[in-house]
């Protein structure tokens, strides 16, 4: 079995991809940038950790060489799930900020996939998995750069699948809706209401009556992994409980 | 424990059949409907899907011998190359009753239940020509694509009662349904594929038990293998 290399394994939504990879057989490689310590979830799934900072080509080139030597193995399967998140109106976000967001989540998106591209290339197959967002398709106030960036990983998918499906790599995306991790103090604190307020107004606008949990998200990033599915690519798979229903 | 019981319709081949083998072997017991006897599944009844008291008739006796219906795949379908101006009513009636009405009449017979019991999931067959079009074949489309509204529509509807709609738009796929001589087996097209090759029905059918099975918090999405054909 390949070595899957799960980026922003620290978060929540990181943590429940790679505990459901592990689950499925695959030997685990957890990203995140270094501070965020993912060496004890590392010991404890039989995977290796794995540091750096996405946003720097040179970090991730170093990191994903780093991978094939500790494990002996080549990373077949990609899921680029770190990203950044920080809101503030369109007109006061400080520009390097704005910036850092496009950086971390699509600059860094690129760099892991270009990083994996050669192994993957090599061994005749692979299968990238990227992280995008509802909200990269539907946009959200205060959360230009975000959008953006996850709008850009959504044509980034498209392109990639169109690219190198011809090589055997399947490229998809997830686009979660509001999922139950500390991502949502980030959006309370921004609308200056509580967490529980904030779950209650996204469980409001969604059909199925509730928000995502970690591992419903990670149960559709597993299937996207899945080898048996070569003839599945380039697409966007929109986990978020009927909000945008199949739109784009 | 009473087994969980799948509806599939247009069973007999194809992309239906083969989501019966794979439900199947995931431990579900299956019905089949169709024109042709469904031999890969656990129950088959010889019905017109565009026919609403056929298929509420059917199902009803279904649910008697097996036990409530929790997922019902709607598969059933025919295709022709027929450019537009030739297209008479007679066909494109056709071609909406066993498309549009094959998934209506499933859903009217089988969604009352699920909602009464706050669960469910329904898989409806649409096609990529259905999201990119099509050259000679504008009735097709035009079915696949009011099923795709009609997907949406009933997964706002029935997401209250915890009843999950969902669709499957796979690409041209190596199934009886191309003829051997059909443009869309012509290597000089399937080339054009960024995955190379036509989808395989058993491809459709992972596709299709991932919905009902691990896909719990989409509803109202499409979800598309089909070789890259539309991205």
């Amino acid at each position: 079995m390949p070595v899957a290399l799960v980026t922003g394994a620290a978060g929540a939504l990181g943590t429940a991809i790679a505990r459901r990879l592990t689950g499925d057989g695959h030997q685990v490689a957890l990203n995140d940038r270094p501070g965020r310590d993912v060496s004890a979830l590392a010991a404890e799934l039989g995977g290796v950790a794995a540091p750096a900072d996405v946003s720097d080509p040179a970090a991730v080139e170093a990191m994903v060489g780093d991978v094939e030597r500790q494990t002996g193995g080549y990373i077949g399967i990609l899921v680029a799930g770190a990203a950044r998140l920080t809101v503030a109106p369109f007109a006061e976000h400080d520009l390097d900020d704005w910036w850092r967001i496009i950086d971390v989540n699509l600059g860094g998106t690129f760099a892991c996939a270009q990083a994996v591209l050669p192994g993957m290339v090599e061994r005749g197959g692979g299968r990238m998995v990227l992280i995008s967002s509802e909200w990269g398709l539907i946009g959200w106030p205060d959360a230009t750069a975000y959008c953006a960036s996850k709008a850009g990983v959504i044509a980034l998918t498209k392109s990639l699948g169109r690219e190198l499906g011809p090589l055997g790599i399947a490229v998809n995306a997830v686009a979660p809706g509001a999922v139950d991790t500390p991502l949502l103090e980030v959006d309370a604190a921004a609308a200056g209401v509580s967490v529980a307020r904030i779950r209650s107004q996204y469980v409001g606008r969604t059909p199925l009556g509730r928000i995502a949990s970690p591992e419903e998200v990670a149960e559709s990033v597993a299937f996207l992994a899945d080898a048996r599915l070569p003839t599945l690519l380039g697409q966007v798979l929109h986990v978020n409980g009927g909000t945008t229903r199949a739109r784009a | 424990m009473r087994e969980r019981v799948a509806l599939v319709t247009g069973a007999a081949s194809g992309i239906g059949a083969a989501m019966v083998r794979e439900l199947a072997g995931r431990g579900w017991t299956t019905a089949g409907l169709d024109l042709a006897p469904a031999e890969d599944a656990h129950h088959s009844v010889g019905v017109d899907v565009a026919d609403p008291a056929q298929v509420s008739a059917s199902i009803r006796r279904i649910e008697r011998e097996l036990g409530p219906i929790e997922a019902a795949l709607c598969a059933a379908g025919h295709y022709a190359l027929v450019p537009v101006s030739d297209i008479d009513w007679g066909e494109w009636r056709r071609m909406l009753r066993v498309h549009l009405g094959g998934v209506v009449n499933v859903c009217k017979a089988v969604a009352p239940g699920m909602v009464v019991r706050g669960e469910g999931s329904i898989v409806a067959v649409t096609s990529d020509l259905a999201i990119g079009g099509g050259h000679a074949e504008a009735h097709y489309a035009a079915a696949k694509g009011a099923v795709i509204g009609l997907v949406r529509s009933l997964a706002v509807e029935l997401a209250p009662a915890g009843v999950r709609v969902n669709g499957l738009a796979p690409g041209p796929t190596d199934t009886p349904l191309l003829s051997a001589n059909s443009p869309w087996r012509r290597p000089s097209y399937v080339q054009t594929l960024p995955a190379g090759r036509l989808t395989a029905p058993e491809e459709v059918a992972l596709a299709a038990a991932f919905l009902v099975e691990d896909a719990t918090f989409c509803t109202g999405e499409i979800l598309s293998p089909n070789a890259g054909a539309v991205i």
